[in-house]
């Protein structure tokens, strides 16, 4: 046995992917963290340990903002499962009827906001939803409900949740595809055997199509989650940094971007930046933890 | 149609709710394609209207080819996106050849270590990377944005493209073993050419995120003759806000080089995602 | 009174008839097996009448009721799938007893006859476990005893030994026998392998590109098949056909005779040359080659030394053998000897 030597090729097929993942992801990832104890005074960089979380959390002018941060954050999640999934779910079970005709045509159609960059549908949608261009106050009055238009993006009660409807719109092809590929992947005899034990339509959603995707919801739900606590794009490009109206809007990722770079009068500080991108890392890392420990394993996958 | 079992009204709501949230899905993009082509007036007076021989003007896009320089963000899009997309495949199947194919000593370690970055965004890391760019220089060079991106694509090229590798026959290996081949020219040759609709999928997913960001252009390369389609168009809008026909019509050229993309992949695309490759 | 009754049943996917006038009756109790080469519609007539197929037109009356509009659930059948399909994300008990419950059946109803059906299949200790962590057999015995629970006035099977391995087949079906006699229930069952079809019915249905070739009891038609198709596909190794030239009848007619009835003789009528010998320790399988290039399957009992190229005779009676016609019909004796008459 020549066990001992040394098999250069497994070397190089690894070493590009590794090295590339690893000084540009898990290097600066944990640089990030690191750079989060420290401080710039008179610019020396100082370790500080805590300190800046102890301003983020403590000093009430920061604290402040990433409370409401991530309050809105929590909320723009909110939205998400409450429409976007069950949007995507009715959608993939009305496309997966094998009876349906054009279903490859809606399924296109569909996905299309998917394709499109944050900064084309924050414009689009900030431009239909504007009282100047009146697009959307009058659709609303052919309909008879004219006196419902507000301009939704631009007051503090509303513009979270309608920027998270913007988004649910961009990105509901997603769920869409996925429970729609696992609606697929339930075999014809095992809905047959439903039919002749009596279970049809609605019952036959319930009772056994359901079951057999939930796993698939729960990857829909983690990945909604992930996004959701890194987003940043569609806020900036519709509301811009500031994430108006007076914060209304901001979430974690404009946060940070705001802290790092600095705005109108603040300086930008990389440091208190990395200390919000280490509350943002706990925050994703805690999820991602109960959807493996808690959920996943407790969700079996089905062998047909 | 099967008239104890189907009942035919269901199909019939059922094209009934898809028409409606098609209509939903194509309307903003819709609306802002036929206004780009009217004249001012027409815009507001009858946003729905298509343009006709009255309201036809081609004036914003006269102002987006005159002050933008929307050619030059579209082919910094395409240099990035392109030599991104080669990296990520590259290397993503080479390491997912080296853990599919070999047995050794902390193969599912390094497995694991590489899926770490499907569930983490390579964002939280930015502050450190923008660091790092600055120290090298790479800042505001276009090698900033490719590599991002090829750190940020890898983890889950080789996490998909491993599982395909893995239902390649290790008959057809070993019998090129067996002529003498190396395990270079083994995975060129013999694997690769097997596992090209998992490159496709995988090209295709990341396609999409990477020429559509935001994040990374605005930080690592905002500089003018670095921006990215997506930054340009998000710059020139932000200063063109109150000339509708210019917002619009960059808009409609933002959309227009997605949509051709999208029509030529979208087979491959939504095969990729109902394949079941990202479960 | 009968429990299945289809009259000129038809089917057609568009424009593609894949049934063609299918007329049978299928008695109560009775065991109903429907053969055929693959294609041959059977499955297809198996789920127009569970209805989970519509016909296109014709009538189909379970128990007295035409059923042609009501919905499978209704229709007082149970059927057996070929991949089993057990419910995955259910336990054993709530798979067999989910469409009980769908009927709103009380509750210890459904508990007697789950248990019942659990006793009959020896499914006692499995009923808390899921479907995938049952061997193949007992997933089997579970959707066999989904159906069980359900009392239907008809039991369909659809090929649902075929994904068993061959000693565990042989296991399953002796159970389907039993479970047969045990519940004196009305059973068809489809299948594309002989055996079973021989060993299950009391009456088979022998299909052919969606039309009935011939209906009987396994020695009926086993004995007597009505065609060169039956004559051909029962039985194993399946019967010889040989020009009728051979052995001075009409020269566009054939003869069928079966591998047992022909024996190695040195004055026999046809002269050959052995191209294979298959030693099965009981049987021994002789392949010869006619002077014409016909190939014949003998099969003779016990073991015997012939080995490949040797020149050897063969013989048969003549009353072992069938008479086939140009388009493959079956000439009765008396048609048969007339033209031998005419011929000599």
């Amino acid at each position: 046995m020549r066990t001992s030597r040394i098999k250069w090729h497994i070397i190089v097929f690894l070493a590009p992917a590794v090295l590339v993942y690893t000084a540009i992801m898990i290097v600066p990832l944990f640089n990030t963290l690191r750079l989060s104890l420290f401080t710039e005074v008179d610019q020396e960089r100082v370790f500080v340990g805590l300190e800046n979380f102890r301003t983020l959390f403590g000093d009430p002018r920061w604290s402040e903002s990433f409370w409401n941060a991530l309050g809105n954050n929590f909320w723009f999640f909110f939205i998400h499962m409450l429409v976007q999934n069950p949007i995507g779910i009715l959608l993939a079970a009305l496309l997966s009827n094998p009876r349906l005709r054009f279903s490859a045509l809606y399924r296109t159609a569909i996905f299309v906001p998917t394709i499109l960059s944050f900064v084309i549908v924050g414009f689009a949608w900030k431009l239909i939803l504007s009282p100047i261009w009146g697009i959307a106050p009058e659709m609303l009055d052919a309909v008879g409900l004219g006196f419902l238009y507000q301009p939704w993006l631009g007051l503090e009660e509303t513009s979270l949740t309608t920027l998270a409807l913007i988004s649910v719109w961009q990105f509901v092809g997603i769920p869409m595809m996925l429970i729609y590929a696992a609606l697929l992947s339930i075999p014809d005899e095992i809905l047959e055997a439903g039919e002749c034990d009596g279970i049809t339509g609605m019952s036959a959603f319930w009772k056994i199509k359901l079951p057999l995707i939930l796993p698939s919801i729960g990857i829909i739900s983690i990945l909604t989650f992930v996004g959701n606590f890194n987003a940043f794009d569609l806020i900036y490009a519709a509301q811009g940094a500031l994430a108006g109206p007076n914060y209304a809007t901001d979430i974690l990722g404009t946060f940070m971007y705001r802290t790092f770079f600095g705005f109108q009068l603040q300086l930008g500080d990389p440091h208190m930046g990395s200390a919000i991108a280490s509350a943002m890392f706990v925050i994703i890392l805690i999820g991602v933890c109960l959807y493996l420990f808690g959920i996943q394993t407790r969700m079996r996958r089905y062998q047909f | 149609m099967n008239k104890a079992r189907r009942n035919p009204f269901n199909l019939f709501a059922a094209h009934g709710i898809l028409i409606v949230y098609t209509v939903i899905a194509l309307f903003p993009v819709f609306v802002i394609l036929i206004n780009s082509f009217k004249e001012r007036r027409s815009i507001f007076r009858e946003p729905l209207a298509l343009p006709d021989g009255e309201s036809f003007s081609t004036v914003g896009y006269e102002t987006v080819f005159n002050q933008g320089d929307f050619f030059l963000y579209f082919q910094n899009s395409l240099i990035v996106t392109v030599a991104s997309l080669f990296f990520v495949l590259l290397f993503g199947a080479m390491a997912a050849f080296a853990l599919a194919e070999y047995k050794f000593k902390g193969n599912t370690l390094m497995g694991l270590y590489l899926a770490l970055g499907i569930m983490i965004p390579i964002r939280i890391g930015t502050v450190a990377i923008l660091e790092m760019m600055v120290s090298t220089g790479l800042v505001n060079t276009l090698w900033a944005l490719i590599l991002v991106y090829t750190a940020q694509g890898l983890p889950l090229a080789v996490f998909i493209l491993s599982e395909f590798m893995r239902q390649v026959s290790d008959d057809l290996k070993n019998a090129g073993r067996i002529d003498g081949l190396s395990e270079y020219t083994i995975f060129f040759r013999l694997v690769l050419p097997l596992v090209r609709p998992a490159m496709a999928t995988v090209a295709v997913f990341n396609m999409i995120p990477i020429w559509n960001d935001l994040w990374f252009p605005l930080i690592l390369a905002p500089a003018e003759e670095t921006k990215t389609l997506t930054l340009g168009s998000q710059v020139f809008i932000g200063q063109f806000v109150t000339d509708w026909n210019a917002v619009l019509s960059a808009l409609s050229m933002a959309i227009l080089p997605v949509m051709v993309l999208y029509v030529i992949f979208s087979r491959q695309l939504i095969r990729g995602i109902t394949s079941g490759a990202v479960k | 009174m009968t429990a299945l009754t289809l009259k000129n049943v038809n089917k057609s996917f568009g424009k593609v008839q894949v049934l063609h006038d299918i007329n049978l009756e299928v008695e109560d109790g009775e065991f109903v097996v429907f053969i055929g080469p693959s294609g041959c519609g059977k499955s297809t007539l198996l789920r127009v009448i569970s209805g989970l197929e519509d016909a296109t037109s014709g009538e189909i009356t379970i128990g007295g009721d035409v059923v042609n509009m009501v919905p499978p659930a209704k229709r007082g059948i149970a059927m057996v799938f070929q991949s089993y399909a057990l419910y995955p994300h259910l336990s054993v008990k709530a798979n067999m007893a989910l469409g009980l419950k769908q009927e709103k059946q009380p509750k210890d109803e459904i508990e007697a006859r789950v248990a019942e059906a659990a006793r009959m299949l020896s499914l006692g200790d499995y009923l808390d476990r899921r479907p995938s962590e049952l061997s193949g057999g007992q997933r089997q015995r579970v959707a066999i005893g989904r159906a069980v629970v359900r009392k239907p006035k008809l039991f369909l099977f659809d090929e649902p030994l075929s994904n068993l391995d061959a000693a565990l087949r042989m296991n399953t079906r002796i159970e389907i026998a039993r479970l047969h006699r045990t519940l004196d229930a009305s059973m068809v069952y489809v299948t594309h392998d002989q055996t079973e079809a021989m060993t299950l019915a009391d009456k088979i249905v022998v299909l052919r590109d969606g039309r009935v070739e011939q209906v009987g009891s396994p020695m009926e038609l086993y004995n007597n098949p009505a065609n060169q198709f039956v004559a051909g596909f029962l039985g194993a190794p399946s019967m010889n056909f040989l020009p009728a030239g051979l052995v001075g009848g009409a020269s566009d007619t054939t003869i069928g005779i079966r591998p047992e009835h022909i024996r190695l003789s040195d004055t026999g009528r046809l002269k050959a040359a052995v191209s294979h010998v298959e030693n099965l320790g009981g049987d021994t399988n002789v392949l010869v080659e006619l002077a014409d290039g016909t190939q014949m399957t003998v099969r003779l009992f016990g073991q015997h030394n012939v080995a490949p190229d040797e020149a050897v005779s063969v013989d048969f009676d003549d009353a072992d053998t069938f008479h086939f016609g140009a388009s493959g019909e079956r000439l009765r004796d008396a048609t048969v000897l007339a033209t031998d008459a005419l011929q000599s």
